[in-house]
């Protein structure tokens, strides 16, 4: 009885160690980065911007403890330094994840699903020296925050629900736009938590089409009932001759009552759908994004929309000039910040030329026409970009 | 008996050794020795080995796909149907961002691929590697295909280590039968 116990006792340790076969703990580095070169022109043509900006070092570190449980983490530093208001140090991924095979579990600091390159922003994988600008005011790239993740995927099909902090109510008053309402997980609150479900195909080769919806009661601060005393030096006497004998000054208190209100909260609720080709040479992208906002006793805010999209169009050439990929492409689109704004809804006109010596590597070049209630700007930019 | 007498120990190492054989099939290979068997119609019998690479060849190899191999060894399986070999399975390990992708190639007697599997997948994000219609882009290429990503094989949006990892993963294998070919049991 006991050797038949211990030849199972050991059997189940043999399958155990089977299992692991091929895995080791053990911990993984990686990153990726991006230098740009930023030139702008107003409409008399005359410049309005020419900077050069290593806008982004990111160190990625993950560790395997099993195949099952790991720690992954992302450290970026944006334009090169941190000092005064230049310049961010971001935790933009630190999280403990569970994986199952066909679905797992996320907590700690997560990224929603939401658009193309909020999860996939490494720069060899998009056209542009910058991000688009869709996917910085429609869809606020990057987009972190502390929280949990629940995943799943089958037969092409994915799926996550991903649950995290507030948006900041108060950013999104001050800026006009969801990416002021980013929490970045900086004492952040989770009232409503903000949730995000997503769904993707991945099952014919070359294409991801997906879409998400969003939705956060993001809380505003209230306002303090307050007295305000301002004393001002002020002409109680007098007439407004040269001669100012009969001129009599004193100092007077200026009273003004502030009414105090409760706190509120803006809903927020986003939709957005996406597509992406990058097969057969060639290199498509589809975009399209609504985001409503309607105030809950917030103060100083009025309900307003923001909405837009982006359609990349491109062609790999890298056979003909025998080099790995060199694609020229084609940008066209509108970002609306308010939709009924027409001050704040944009055009862009915007193509380029993206070479990959090497999948990992893309430099790039762009040339866009900018127009805002019928005035027309233009943008050019130079940049290089890695991963690894 | 004491605790580490030589009999104590031999006496352990045989109920390992006898543990393993009856209880220790490993899921790896068992999932890898049923996907073998159910892409073959008639009656097979498959048979497990272990192939010590080379290290001159090995490194020839490396060069050639510009990717280390996981390890200085692999499993292979001889497919015999009428003992007669129609085909070899070899597994192998690729990187993926941080973690191992277990995968297997069948390798027809002349060289060309009949199908890849993606055995096990351990991350989270890239697991459309594993999608029977991004594998079957590699049917029928051998150690002469072009295996470039984004020109013979499509990308995957989201899964861009995977894909450039095992393509490299898979073409090794390619590479690698002709020379081990007549060495495979």
């Amino acid at each position: 009885m006991k050797t038949i116990f211990t030849v199972v006792f050991f059997g189940i340790i043999n399958m155990a160690i089977a299992q692991d076969e091929f895995f080791q703990p053990g911990s993984t580095i990686g990153g990726y980065g991006e230098l740009h070169w930023n030139k702008a022109n107003d409409a008399d043509g005359n410049s309005t911007k020419n900077t050069m900006d290593f806008h982004r070092f990111i160190i990625y570190y993950g560790y395997n403890w099993t195949e099952k449980w790991s720690f992954k983490s992302e450290v970026e530093l944006e334009h090169n330094f941190v000092a005064d208001d230049h310049g961010e140090l971001e935790l933009e991924q630190a999280f403990v994840n569970y994986h199952a095979g066909n679905w797992g579990f996320q907590g700690g600091v997560i990224l929603p699903t939401a658009g193309l390159l909020n999860e996939y922003h490494e720069p060899p994988l998009f056209l542009s020296v910058e991000r688009p600008v869709y996917s910085k005011y429609i869809i606020p790239t990057t987009w972190f925050g502390n929280g949990f993740v629940f995943y799943g995927n089958h037969s092409g099909f994915n799926f996550r629900l991903a649950l995290l902090e507030d948006l900041n109510g108060d950013g999104i008053v001050k800026d006009g736009h969801i990416r002021g309402g980013r929490g970045k997980g900086f004492k952040t609150t989770g009232e409503s938590l903000t949730k995000n479900f997503s769904a993707s195909y991945t099952g014919i080769n070359g294409l991801r089409v997906g879409g998400s919806f969003t939705m956060n009661e993001a809380p505003t601060s209230a306002i303090k009932a307050e007295t305000i005393h301002t004393w001002e030096y002020t002409q109680t006497a007098g007439t407004e001759t040269e001669d100012d004998s009969d001129d009599f000054w004193e100092w007077a208190d200026k009273v003004k009552e502030i009414e105090g209100k409760d706190g509120g909260s803006i809903g927020v609720s986003l939709f957005e759908i996406n597509a992406k080709y990058d097969a057969n040479k060639i290199f498509a992208v589809l975009e399209y994004g609504k985001s409503d906002f309607k105030g809950n006793n917030a103060n100083d805010f009025t309900d307003f929309s923001s909405s837009g999209y982006y359609l990349d169009m491109g062609y790999n050439i890298g056979d003909f000039v025998n080099t790995n990929k060199l694609i020229p492409w084609l940008r066209i689109s509108n970002v609306s910040k308010n939709d009924d704004d027409v001050k704040k809804q944009t055009d862009y006109l915007r193509f380029g030329l993206t070479w990959w010596p090497i999948n990992d590597v893309a430099f790039k070049t762009d040339f866009a026409n900018v127009t805002t209630d019928g005035t027309t700007t233009t943008e050019f930019n130079l940049g290089i970009g890695y991963k690894f | 008996m004491r605790l580490h007498s030589p009999i104590f120990k031999l006496k352990y190492f045989i109920l390992i050794l006898i543990s393993a054989i009856l209880l220790g099939g490993s899921p790896i290979r068992d999932a890898t020795e049923n996907y073998i068997t159910s892409q073959f119609e008639d009656s097979i019998s498959v048979k497990m080995h272990t192939l010590v690479l080379d290290t001159e060849l090995k490194a020839l190899v490396q060069n050639r796909v510009k990717q280390r191999f996981f390890r200085d060894e692999l499993y292979y399986w001889t497919i015999t149907q009428k003992d007669t070999t129609i085909a070899y399975a070899l597994m192998d390990n690729v990187l993926g961002k941080s973690m191992p992708i277990t995968f297997l190639v069948i390798v027809g007697i002349d060289g060309r691929i009949i199908i890849s599997k993606v055995i096990k997948y351990r991350e989270a994000y890239g697991g459309e590697v594993g999608n029977k219609n991004w594998l079957a882009q590699f049917t029928h290429f051998s150690d002469t295909s072009d295996f470039k990503v984004g020109k013979n094989i499509d990308g995957i949006s989201g899964a861009t280590i995977s894909v450039n990892s095992l393509a490299k993963g898979i073409q090794k294998i390619a590479v690698l039968f002709p020379f081990i070919k007549d060495k495979l049991n």
